[in-house]
């Protein structure tokens, strides 16, 4: 990890990966929460058995 | 008269914002970069007079930030559901912004002190102290691109 934000370039580059996961994220989290949170917790369960 | 009071409150936020992110990036783009190209006996001007008036704005700017984007939070009633995730939108930037001010004030601020003999140090500590500022000064310049993503993103949606 130090070597990547010892070069700025790379720090920029990291920064944009980040935003990427984030938006991806925010668009799971945000289509769980509009089907219901509890919907959500029993799907996972269901998975998970 | 409250929208105009929530304006006020959301201005400040970005002010401060601007102030705090504005100094990020000169430490990271312009300072940081020049140093190694510095004549020695010219680099004081630098250490002992522009970098700790950079780091007072800096610090405080954050500070301030915090504060109206926690009281902006708090006035338009969507604290917790960021907070929680329950708005990811918005919630992903708080975060990344709480993170980066902690960062400011109780891992940078601290080790600048060291680095810039602010304080009594051993000579052996004033290098760890900065390389530990530096990394932690480019750890936030990293967290700085998604975290004004996020504050952007809400107010005028990308579309994606």
């Amino acid at each position: 990890m130090s070597k990547i934000l010892e070069s700025l370039p790379l720090t920029v580059v990291a920064g944009i990966v980040l935003t990427v996961i984030m938006v991806f994220a925010t668009n799971q989290l945000e289509s769980m929460n509009q089907s219901g949170p509890e919907k959500a917790i029993s799907d996972l369960q269901k998975k998970m058995n | 008269m409250e929208d105009f009071i929530v304006f006020s409150v959301r201005y400040l936020h970005v002010i401060c914002g601007i102030m705090w992110i504005g100094i990020l990036w000169y430490f990271n783009f312009v300072q940081i970069p020049s140093m190694p190209k510095i004549p020695d006996e010219q680099k004081p001007a630098i250490s002992k007079v522009i970098a700790p008036e950079a780091l007072f704005w800096f610090r405080w700017g954050a500070a301030g930030t915090v504060l109206f984007g926690l009281i902006l939070a708090a006035m338009n009633g969507y604290m917790h559901e960021a907070m929680t995730f329950q708005q990811p939108d918005i919630g992903f930037g708080m975060w990344l912004g709480l993170i980066m001010a902690f960062n400011v004030w109780f891992i940078i601020w601290p080790a600048q002190k060291i680095a810039l003999g602010i304080v009594e140090a051993d000579a052996d500590a004033k290098p760890a102290a900065g390389r530990r500022a530096m990394l932690f000064s480019r750890t936030n310049t990293m967290l700085s691109i998604p975290m004004l993503y996020s504050m952007i993103s809400v107010q005028n949606p990308p579309g994606l």
